[in-house]
């Protein structure tokens, strides 16, 4: 029951994000138009190239939207609203994430083209940037929360989110999930203008539908893992459990959507160096100035 | 027959198909992955045995490695797409004679010795990790830095055998 | 006498001996490589069945699948350094053509 919600809840949440995004990159706001779009999709013929790696065409895509709803199974959206409190929530999370790289690595492979292919194999120099960023932070943030268990980080922030706590393990987090999600400005693997589509460029009806349904759940769950690392969760004053994680959901998705409009494209060689000479760094950094904060003011 | 026991030899079964598989295709992508599908039935088999943060670790661990593995394979092979069947071994019978001998001694050794009383109670996953966590930073302590500093070694090693040699009087 | 433990040290018995197949017969340095990890996931099937039934009061046996991962892990560095530097010099991997060191 709670599992058929919590996909209900991240299928809606998606929707939005595909109203959102649609708004804010074309400036347009039609509710309608992701349905439309993803009927259209679903009517459209699936083409298969010549020659494809057939079960890693087929898996891809699939692998992609599990790889997003297993992440979120640990996320608490309220005290109870949960598929299954692990005892390694922070690090199930990560582990469940890392699969959305192989997703793309059997989207790019599959299909036997030269666009798909470099755009999967960019994808995972941008893992080598970004893996790093996603660890550490999450590793000062289970620190201050003394267990791994998510719904015990939500508690841990009752007095004082984590973004005042740790506000430069926040950036690097929310830089770091932008780039797990493939979000413009480190949309080269997916890129119109760059790889004639990337990844995408061989997808074609359904296929391509579950991709992109695969994308923007990836999104909404990344934003629940923000929300519930640093913002505190369903914590907040006078409104319901449920309401708060919604409206933070909803903000943070709208700050990583915001975020990427406003850069240029990131090629994932410039971004390995800067997170390698300056993200980890900082990373390690964060992880200090945590412990220190934790032994001193517990 | 519990549960337990067809969980883990389901995905030992798994991981042993999988690993079967690495060495039997011609795509180096696909033996790559397979490499990578045979640890994550590993770590799912970990979990099934009650280690929860070990299965978790390798599973995540193990989804990094092998992605770059197959980008080294495409980078190396002649024909990493295998749409050729090129016959990459050698030594075959030995080999296989090897494999299957140390297999059944392994497994003679696992059936014939008496492994003395089973234990009927283990810490909770929760308990596991901070039991683990003590472990290492207290008792164990000087076996992880050591890890630490060999994983650091190695870095700097293969770092200084992988760079680019510089052209003499050529400047960058 | 447990039929779990049993399942799991034959688990990581078939694994070993497929590693070891796949170390000896292949050509390629990335070939034996995976063999070699194959080993290594074998050990570490067989540590955890043995702290979980035999041991499971002792953290340390989680504590040696640690550092068998991080044999793993230096193990992939150290060999793709190796990989790509054969590969500048030579322009291949392939183990059957490394002959310098034979006597």
């Amino acid at each position: 029951m709670t599992t058929l919600l919590i996909v209900l809840l991240l299928l809606v949440g998606a929707y939005f994000v595909a109203v959102l995004e649609a708004w804010i990159s074309r400036g347009r706001f039609q509710l309608a138009a992701p349905l439309l779009a993803g009927i259209a999709l679903l009517g459209r013929e699936s083409i298969v190239p010549r020659k494809p790696d057939r079960i890693f065409f087929e898996v891809g895509p699939i692998l992609l939207l599990l790889s997003a709803l297993l992440a979120a199974a640990v996320i608490p959206l309220t005290p109870n609203l949960i598929i299954a409190d692990l005892a390694t929530g922070a690090l199930f999370v990560n582990a469940a994430l890392v699969y959305v790289l192989v997703a793309l690595l059997m989207a790019g492979w599959g299909p036997d083209g030269a666009y798909a292919m470099i755009g999967g194999w960019r994808f995972l120099g941008q893992l080598i940037a970004y893996a790093m960023l996603i660890v550490m932070p999450i590793t000062a943030v289970a620190m201050r929360a003394e267990s791994l268990l998510s719904t015990q980080i939500v508690i841990s922030q009752a007095d004082l989110w984590n973004i005042v706590y740790q506000p430069l393990g926040f950036i690097l987090f929310f830089v770091a999930s932008m780039a797990l999600a493939f979000l413009p400005p480190f949309d080269m693997m997916i890129a119109k203008g760059e790889l004639a589509g990337g990844v995408e460029a061989e997808y074609t009806g359904v296929r391509l539908a579950v991709f992109r349904l695969g994308r923007l759940v990836l999104i909404v769950t990344l934003a629940a893992a923000t929300v519930i690392f640093y913002l505190g969760g369903w914590q907040g004053p006078w409104l319901p459990p449920w309401a708060w994680s919604a409206i933070k959901i909803l903000a943070v998705t709208v700050a990583m959507l915001l975020a990427g409009r406003y850069m240029p494209r990131i090629r994932e060689a410039h971004l390995l160096s800067w997170c390698w000479i300056l993200g980890i760094p900082l990373a390690l950094t964060n992880i200090l100035i945590v412990g220190v904060l934790v032994l001193e003011f517990p | 027959m519990t549960a337990q026991m067809f969980f883990i030899g389901f995905f030992g079964l798994a991981g042993v198909w999988f690993g079967i598989v690495v060495f039997r295709t011609y795509s180096m992508v696909r033996s790559a992955l397979a490499l990578l599908f045979s640890q994550t039935a590993l770590g799912a088999m970990f979990l099934s045995m009650q280690a929860e943060f070990l299965g978790v670790l390798q599973i995540m661990m193990m989804a990094t490695e092998m992605s770059i593995m197959a980008i080294f394979m495409v980078m190396f092979m002649m024909d990493p797409g295998g749409l050729g069947t090129m016959d990459m071994t050698h030594q075959k019978r030995l080999s296989l004679i090897t494999g299957f001998v140390s297999f059944v001694a392994a497994v003679a050794v696992a059936v014939f010795v008496d492994w003395g009383p089973v234990a009927t109670t283990f810490p909770d996953a929760a308990q596991q990790t901070v039991d683990l966590g003590l472990e290492l930073l207290n008792r164990s302590m000087l076996i992880f830095e050591m890890a630490g500093v060999t994983i650091l070694t190695a870095m700097i090693a293969a770092t200084a055998v992988a760079i680019q040699p510089l052209k003499r009087g050529k400047e960058k | 006498m447990s039929p779990e433990l049993i399942i799991a040290l034959i688990s990581g018995a078939a694994l070993f001996g497929v590693g070891i197949y796949g170390a000896l017969s292949q050509t390629n340095l990335v070939m034996i490589m995976m063999g070699v990890e194959l080993i290594l996931a074998g050990a570490m099937v067989n540590l955890v069945a043995f702290w979980r039934y035999l041991h499971p009061d002792n953290p340390a046996g989680q504590m040696f699948v640690l550092i068998i991962m991080t044999v793993m892990a230096i193990e992939m560095a150290v060999g793709f350094g190796v990989a790509i530097a054969r590969f500048r010099a030579k322009g291949s991997v392939e183990m059957e053509e490394a002959t310098e060191l034979k006597g």
